[in-house]
């Protein structure tokens, strides 16, 4: 009796077991490879413990199989992907263990497995678990691709034979130009570092001389402690000097003021950094030009075309595994090209522009141009008269509108036109332009037209001639200030004109060419149209005005809201007056916020409080539906969408929320489909009312 | 079992009643018998099994691939455990071996030096048992279904052939001749059967949707086609045809006693029908799924007082009560579809072929002895096979 007390239900009856299973089959025949997955871990549990639960599901194992393993190819595992291979290499692993440990037992499970091996040829020792159609696919993309590769291989060798002498001669050529233009005496790749030693040499010499203390330092980069003055003069252009005061501090206080003293400089320690430059560069000059030329052109051959075709090469080979000697001698000729590149990067060659040719035949031209004397020309309007011509034209001098703007002071009132300052000498010459001004084909009456335009532009008011100029700028101006400034359009065309033909619609009735109806309106008036033509839309936005009182409502933490909204909080509603901590000061509003808020506590009752709700859940692990209540009583809950329900699983759907699967949604959905078989029955009907003297259409 | 035991002893019964009774039983207890095997030479599914009815003994079965495999069933081992072994294959590397699925093979009914296979390779091929080889081929125009031979003909030694040809054809084995065709259908044959009681009458199935009854003998036209309205004019569609089924009938088999046929079609019924007459007798066996394009080898129990239906379906076999209509049991143990089975009436012994290569025994599981025994049978049984007991880890107590 003891002993069965101890025993734990399941062990007491058979009937948990079946429960159990039914339980699992029922789960594992769910649309979700993770929920089978699970499922299927609780069987391989019990498998290994209940002789009855191994009957039944042995039993049943073509189902089992065919969920777990796949056997059936009309019914694939569900997704996700990665958790059904997984369930799958699982179930086929877990197969192979029972069939070891029980497949003599039940005769069953041996056939099923069985049935795995020969039928699916599921071979069990592939980690992969790729079933006999997978693995021959496998096989073929490999085929394939190996054939291909052979292809490329093939054709690469062959490029390779036809190409290299090619390549190698190009290199020989650029080695060529370049020794041509640096000779080999002058072999800046090897003699780079001897050429920065003499350098220095000669400076340490001089260093020497001058001074006594320091001299075991190499000096380049180092800390120079003497003449700074000597050093600079040495190095010249190539040194940079730089003060370096700190160790100047070293120094003895007497020393430095002899020093400074006979040197005149307050510091004798120096930095010295010299920058040599290892750089060439070599210009193209006529001497060199046809070498520097082909180097050129051979430059752009190999790094656009050689270099190119030597990588895919190279690719090709690594890829199909070629032999060595192949391999070896692309990617000798690959370092030989890069080598000359790098060679012909470190000349520096500083090529002349491409159309100097062109552009030297153009100056040639320019010269021959250059005989011709420029004559500016004469007849019409001549903006800039010089001053001593003036008198030829027959002007006054200060009358050109230019000077006269710049003369204008308004200090100074000057009635431009009315009174000019008019030299006696001039006067006989005045009448005669006044003359001259008639006769429209003479420069002067050009340029009294012009001058009357100018003016008439500037401010009506001068032509006018009685006010005076100087409040008349200075109105102007304010005006000018004040004046919207508008996009031209019709009514400014036709400013302060009747518009000839507002608003009428010129009607042709007919096109005919003959044939003409006998009474036509031929115009017509629109008022709307002539309204139009007329006025303007001016659209008046106002000016921002930035929001000053903020929302204040108290909230849960104690603070106030700091909401700037202008007249509704999207939290607390109408913004209305309120003190310092937050309570309305008109009572009105305190009686309708007092209003609000028992009718919202109404609606929701205390005990029903979502977050005591969901405190109490969380302690006690059962649904008491706060989520429910909460969502139902406000609309809140929604906001972040349902929750879900089972939390840890992969969400099938998500994956399903494409564009094109929400757009399908609304396109193929049923009632926008009844609308549009609508629209078109429609249509049909309507065709048939047409045509229903022909007896098709009036037939239904 | 006793009390029938005694009746027999006491001269009240008649001696078949107890052997019914038995039987009947034992058919109730098929079961998937860890202890008999049938070896497994097919690496293709199995199409078709036949089991001689002179000794019992041999069982042929035809595979897709046009292997046939000779079985030896009895276990002459003197031990519960037994697997049939092959006695000679037709394999692949058989110069005569059929190019194609084989469809049926059939044993010479009165002697087991001969059998006749038909294939999909537009063949059939008579065998001489002894030399493996063809001894006749008779070519066709179409590829074979079906054939049947009568088992009780002592006249004619017809063969009846189903082939994609409406006609349905007789060879004669005496001429290896094509003797006769049967006119009258409008679709592939897929099923024959000659009838167990008249050596000349023939039943016919088609993709047509008939059955027809022939008399051979009177070959101008059927005797009659079976109506599933049974002349009810009103049910039945406008065309003045009579159907056996709505869609393709595709399985045709006489019970032992011949006087009653059952029909299936793709309509997934199956009908019974009264042979002398073609009236449907209106048994209803519920959904019987079925969805082959070829003919389905269903088979029916010989010797029980109800007869049985063993009818493949999907990857089981169902087993229907052939007069009552109900589904008795499904045999499951097939992974693939199940294409062929075949009854043993000395054994009560079930033998089914599938798509997944296997051919499986069903035996009779004898009930457990009694309950005086049980404690110690049960220790042994677990003694001698650990696989059966429980394995609870001791640390959940």
């Amino acid at each position: 009796m003891l002993s069965l007390i101890n025993v734990p239900p399941y062990r007491l009856s058979n009937d948990y077991i079946d429960h159990f299973y039914h339980l699992v089959m029922t789960q594992l025949n769910q649309d979700h490879a993770e929920v089978r997955f699970s499922a299927f871990q609780m069987a391989t549990e019990l498998f290994s413990r209940s002789h009855h639960f191994r009957a039944l599901l042995v039993t049943n194992l073509q189902e089992f199989l065919e969920l777990t393993v796949e056997t059936d190819v009309e019914h694939p595992l569900p997704p996700p992907k990665e958790v059904a291979r997984k369930l799958k290499t699982q179930a086929i692993q877990t197969v192979q263990v029972w069939q070891s440990t029980y497949g003599e037992a039940y005769k069953k499970l041996a056939l099923g497995y069985h049935f795995l091996k020969q039928v699916k040829k599921v071979d069990f020792q592939d980690v992969e678990a790729r079933t006999l159609a997978e693995r021959r696919r496998q096989e073929e993309k490999q085929q394939r691709l190996e054939r291909i590769y052979k292809g490329k291989l093939e054709k690469a060798k062959q490029e390779m034979e036809e190409m290299a002498s090619e390549i190698e001669e190009s290199l020989t050529e650029m080695n060529n130009c370049m020794t041509l233009i640096m000779p080999d005496s002058f072999n800046f790749f090897s003699s780079e570092l001897p050429a920065v030693s003499e350098k220095t040499t000669e400076v340490s010499t001089e260093r020497h001389q001058d001074t006594e203390v320091w001299d075991e330092q190499p000096c380049c980069s180092k800390d120079l402690s003497k003449e700074g003055g000597r050093v600079a003069e040495v190095s010249k252009g190539e040194e940079e000097k730089e003060d370096s005061s700190g160790e100047s501090d070293m120094e003895e206080g007497v020393d430095e003021d002899v020093f400074i003293r006979s040197s005149g400089l307050m510091s004798r320690t120096y930095r010295l950094d010299l920058n040599v430059s290892s750089d060439l560069k070599v210009k193209e000059t006529e001497e060199n030009e046809a070498v520097v030329n082909t180097m050129r052109d051979l430059h752009r051959l190999i790094s656009s075309r050689y270099l190119p075709v030597i990588q895919s090469w190279i690719q090709v080979f690594t890829k199909v595994g070629v032999e060595e000697q192949l391999m070896r001698r692309a990617t000798d000729l690959k370092k030989s090209l890069e080598k000359v590149l790098r060679k012909h990067d470190e000349l520096h060659i500083d090529y002349k522009a491409r159309q100097r040719r062109v552009l030297k035949a153009g100056e040639e031209e320019e010269d021959d141009d250059d005989d011709f004397e420029e004559v500016p020309e004469k007849e019409g309007y001549e903006p800039h008269i010089p001053e001593h011509l003036r008198a030829e034209y027959g002007l006054d001098s200060i009358s050109s509108p230019s000077s006269s703007v710049a003369e204008l002071k308004p200090s100074e009132p000057v009635d431009r036109p009315a009174a000019p300052p008019m030299p006696s000498t001039l006067s006989r010459l005045k009448s005669r332009l006044c003359e001259e001004e008639q006769d429209p084909t003479c420069a002067a009456a050009t340029l009294r037209v012009l001058k009357e335009k100018m003016t008439t532009a500037t401010s009506t008011s001068v032509s006018g001639g009685s006010a005076k100029p100087t409040t008349n700028c200075s109105k102007q101006g304010e005006e000018m200030e004040k004046a919207p400034v508008i996009p031209f359009g019709l009514d400014l065309y036709y400013w302060g004109e009747e518009q000839p033909t507002a608003g009428k619609i010129v009607k042709y009735t007919s096109q005919h060419q003959f044939w003409v109806p006998h009474e036509v309106e031929e115009e017509v008036e629109n008022e709307e149209l002539s309204a139009q033509m007329k006025s303007r839309y001016i659209t008046f936005a106002g000016s921002f005005q930035p929001v000053e009182h903020k929302c204040k409502a108290p909230m849960p933490n104690g603070s106030l809201c700091e909401r700037q909204d202008r007249v509704k909080c999207p939290f607390h509603g109408l913004i209305i007056p309120r003190d310092e901590i937050g309570r309305p000061i008109n009572p009105e509003d305190a009686v309708r916020l007092e209003k609000e808020e028992r009718k919202r506590r109404e609606e929701q009752p205390d005990w029903r409080d979502p977050e005591l709700m969901r405190e109490i859940e969380a302690a006690t692990g059962e649904d008491l539906g706060s989520s429910k209540t909460y969502g139902k009583g406000k609309k809140t809950g929604k906001g972040k969408g349902k929750r879900r329900k089972h939390p840890n699983l992969t969400d099938l759907k998500q994956s399903a929320n494409t564009s094109r699967s929400r757009l399908e949604k609304k396109v193929f959905n049923k009632s926008s489909m009844r609308r549009i078989a609508e629209v078109m029955n429609k249509m049909d009907t309507r065709k048939h009312e047409k045509f229903a003297n022909q007896f098709n259409y009036a037939l239904k | 079992m006793l009390s029938f035991l005694t009746a027999r002893q006491t001269g009240v019964d008649d001696p078949v009643r107890l052997r019914r009774a038995e039987s009947t039983r034992r058919v109730l207890s098929l079961e998937l018998n860890h202890d008999r095997d049938v070896e497994r030479i097919h690496g293709n599914g199995v199409n078709c099994i036949d089991i001689e009815v002179i000794e019992g003994r041999y069982m042929l079965s035809g595979g897709s691939d046009g292997v046939i495999v000779i079985y030896d069933l009895e276990n002459s081992s003197k031990k519960s455990h037994y697997t049939c072994k092959a006695v000679c294959t037709v394999g692949r590397s058989n110069r005569h071996v059929h190019k194609f699925s084989v469809e049926t093979v059939l044993w010479y009914p009165y002697d087991t030096g001969m059998f006749v296979s038909s294939s999909f390779d537009k063949s059939m091929k008579v065998w001489d048992t002894e030399t493996l080889k063809p001894a006749d081929v008779f070519q066709f125009d179409g590829n074979v279904y079906c054939h049947h031979m009568s088992p009780i003909a002592r006249k004619h030694s017809l063969i009846a052939v189903g082939t994609k040809d409406p006609k349905v054809q007789l060879c004669d084995l005496k001429s290896g001749s094509r003797i006769h065709f049967l006119q009258g259908h409008r679709g592939e044959i897929l099923s024959v059967r000659w009838s167990p009681r008249y050596e000349h009458i023939l039943a016919t199935a088609s993709t047509d949707g008939r059955v027809c009854m022939w008399d051979v003998r009177r070959a101008a036209g059927s005797l009659f086609t079976l109506d599933q309205y049974n002349g009810d004019k009103s049910k039945a569609s406008s065309e003045a045809v009579n159907t056996a089924h709505n869609g393709r009938v595709n399985g045709l088999c006489f019970t032992d006693d011949g006087l009653y046929l059952l029909t299936t079609g793709t309509d997934d019924r199956m009908r019974l029908w009264n042979s002398a007459t073609g009236h449907n007798t209106l048994v209803n066996y519920g959904k019987v799924v079925n969805e082959s394009r070829k003919g389905v080898k269903f088979t029916v129990s010989r010797g029980c007082s109800p007869e049985f239906v063993f009818m493949p379906c999907g990857s089981s076999v169902a087993v229907y009560g052939l007069y009552t209509g109900e589904l008795v049991t499904t045999l499951r143990g097939h992974y693939n579809n199940v294409d062929c089975c075949e009854f043993h009436p000395d054994y009560q012994e079930l033998y089914s072929g599938g798509k997944d290569c296997n051919i499986l025994a069903w035996v009779p599981v004898l009930r457990q002895p009694d309950v005086e025994d049980e404690g110690k049978k049960g220790g042994a049984q677990a003694a001698v096979n650990p696989a059966f007991e429980d394995d609870w880890s001791s640390d959940e107590d």
